[in-house]
């Protein structure tokens, strides 16, 4: 009895999609395809673009910003939130900053990125760069300070030196808080490229759903949105997997 | 051999601490001998802790002088390590690791801090536990790596504050008696902070025990009694009802029962 109703229950999201799926097929019957195309429609576009090798090419592109931006932003933003983490006046100084420029939305940033950097890969990565920074620096920041101060009692009494408090210490401590901000700097990160390659760029997702509405090939722009979700989930996973292995080996319990 | 235990370890005189306007401590002051093995009861908020980490050199008194040899304690030292609480183990680190990370803090190396650790591990009985995470180990087992990673660099002081407070009685008890054999067998001098009066008199050679408001030493009760003890002795009772009536707890119930 309790196993069927498991079962059943493995069968809801699957329920709930063809419901979508359903829906939405009953609902184009009542617009043009260019307005709003049916799913089988979408389903054949998608075939289409993938025979031509256009999907392919611009996912590689999306995906290579998507690196480009996001490492750019870890390489920065870890180093700069454990200054500003460990030295409270540091911190007190540029908080006021940090708090000025966070909530102005990584897109807000576009007509000066094209200025500075032209038309092509650098504004989308300058875009991604910034849609991770800020999470990143805040979250590995707020890790560093809220260390227990206990782990620097025990290691100042047993007379660790500088180095061994920061590389022992404090890298350590902050690492759970640091994987917490790598996990949501990811989310924001592949939102923002497809705004940044909407805005600035020949190629990748982006670039692609905006070009099919030049064309009116609405089944495209549905195939380049549903593309961006399910990279989405496969990159969030991925993050979610590496989060479980790297709390193993630092012996947390998840 | 005879004057080498004679010898004062640790002097407090006229020690006060303010924290703003609050008195945490006023005019603390006392000995205490090389290899004795002290407890400190009180009430919450009668100071204890904040005495000994100032004995542990995490906090300057506000006036008056906390020394140890000789010496003014000005901050921690690895010759005198401090137990705490919630046991300050490293969660990313093994068993094996939280004990090499105080060795190599003393630049003792390789293969010798190797070996070190291992000793250490097994003398607080916990072979077998040496690649185990503390989150693996129970609060007992916790307190047994927190000192045996502080026996490890070979202190002349053991501060512990409250140690065994979280820990179930049965575990308490067992951890009572390994402190009792820890001490015996190193010889350190210990000073131990207790809220638990039972705890205080089967582990305490003296007793110093404190008053709220302001924080102060209020009386020194000398336990001469042979270690480990038996709790349920008539002597180990009337050590304990001593303390207890200075406590007014007797007191207290016996108004209970009247009203």
């Amino acid at each position: 009895m309790g196993t069927i109703a498991n079962n059943l229950k493995k069968l809801l999201p699957v329920v709930s999609i063809a419901v979508f799926l359903l829906f939405w097929q009953y609902s184009s019957g009542f617009y043009s395809s260019t307005l709003l195309p049916s799913p089988l429609e979408v389903l054949a576009a998608l075939f289409e673009l993938i025979e031509r090798g256009v999907l392919a090419e611009h996912i590689t592109v999306s995906i290579l910003r998507f690196l480009a931006g996001y490492i750019l932003a870890v390489i920065f933003a870890v180093p700069l939130g454990i200054m500003f983490g460990y030295y409270p006046l540091f911190h007190f100084a540029v908080d006021p900053l940090i708090q000025v420029l966070r909530p102005i939305s990584p897109i807000a940033w576009f007509p000066l990125a094209v200025l500075w950097f032209g038309i092509g890969n650098a504004p989308a990565v300058f875009i991604i760069f910034l849609a991770s920074f800020f999470p990143l620096l805040l979250s590995t920041l707020d890790s560093v300070r809220q260390i227990p101060s206990i782990y620097f009692k025990v290691a100042a009494n047993f007379g660790a030196g500088k180095r061994t408090v920061f590389f022992k210490v404090i890298l350590p401590a902050a690492f759970p808080g640091i994987m917490v901000g790598l996990h949501i700097a990811v989310g924001t990160a592949w939102i923002h490229l497809v705004a940044g390659e909407m805005l600035g760029s020949q190629s990748g997702l982006g670039y692609l759903i905006v070009d099919s509405r030049n064309f009116l090939r609405t089944d495209w722009i549905i195939v380049g949105m549903l593309t961006v979700g399910i990279i989405g989930l496969v990159i969030y996973n991925i993050m979610k997997m590496f989060e479980i292995f790297i709390k193993k080996i630092w012996g947390v319990e998840s | 051999m005879k004057s080498e235990r004679q010898h004062s370890k640790i002097l407090i005189r006229g020690v006060e601490k303010y924290y703003k306007e609050h008195t945490a401590l006023s005019s603390i002051d006392l000995d205490i001998l090389q290899g004795e093995l002290v407890c400190i009861v009180g009430p919450s908020g009668c100071g204890k802790s904040t005495l000994i980490s100032l004995m542990a050199g995490f906090e300057k008194p506000s006036c008056g002088s906390v020394s140890i040899d000789g010496k003014e304690v000005k901050s921690p030292d690895s010759d005198r390590i401090m137990i705490f609480q919630d046991y300050g183990l490293f969660p990313w680190k093994t068993v094996m690791g939280n004990i090499l990370f105080a060795l190599q803090a003393k630049k003792i190396k390789g293969e010798e801090a190797f070996q070190t650790a291992r000793e250490y591990i097994d003398l607080v009985g916990l072979e077998g536990s040496e690649n185990k995470h503390p989150y693996q180990l129970s609060g007992g087992m916790k307190q047994r790596v927190a000192i045996a990673r502080a026996l490890a660099v070979e202190p002349s002081i053991l501060f512990m504050d409250e140690p065994f407070a979280a820990l179930d009685a049965f575990t308490r008890m067992r951890l009572q008696d390994e402190i009792l054999r820890l001490w015996k067998e190193k010889q350190p001098t210990i000073v131990f902070v207790t809220h638990d009066l039972d705890e205080a008199v089967y582990l305490g050679g003296r007793i110093f025990v404190m008053a709220s408001n302001p924080g102060r030493l209020s009386r020194v009760v000398k336990v001469e009694l042979p270690r480990p003890c038996n709790r349920t002795s008539s002597a180990f009772v009337s050590y304990r009802n001593e303390l207890f009536r200075e406590f007014q707890l007797v007191h207290e119930k016996t108004e209970e029962y009247i009203i």
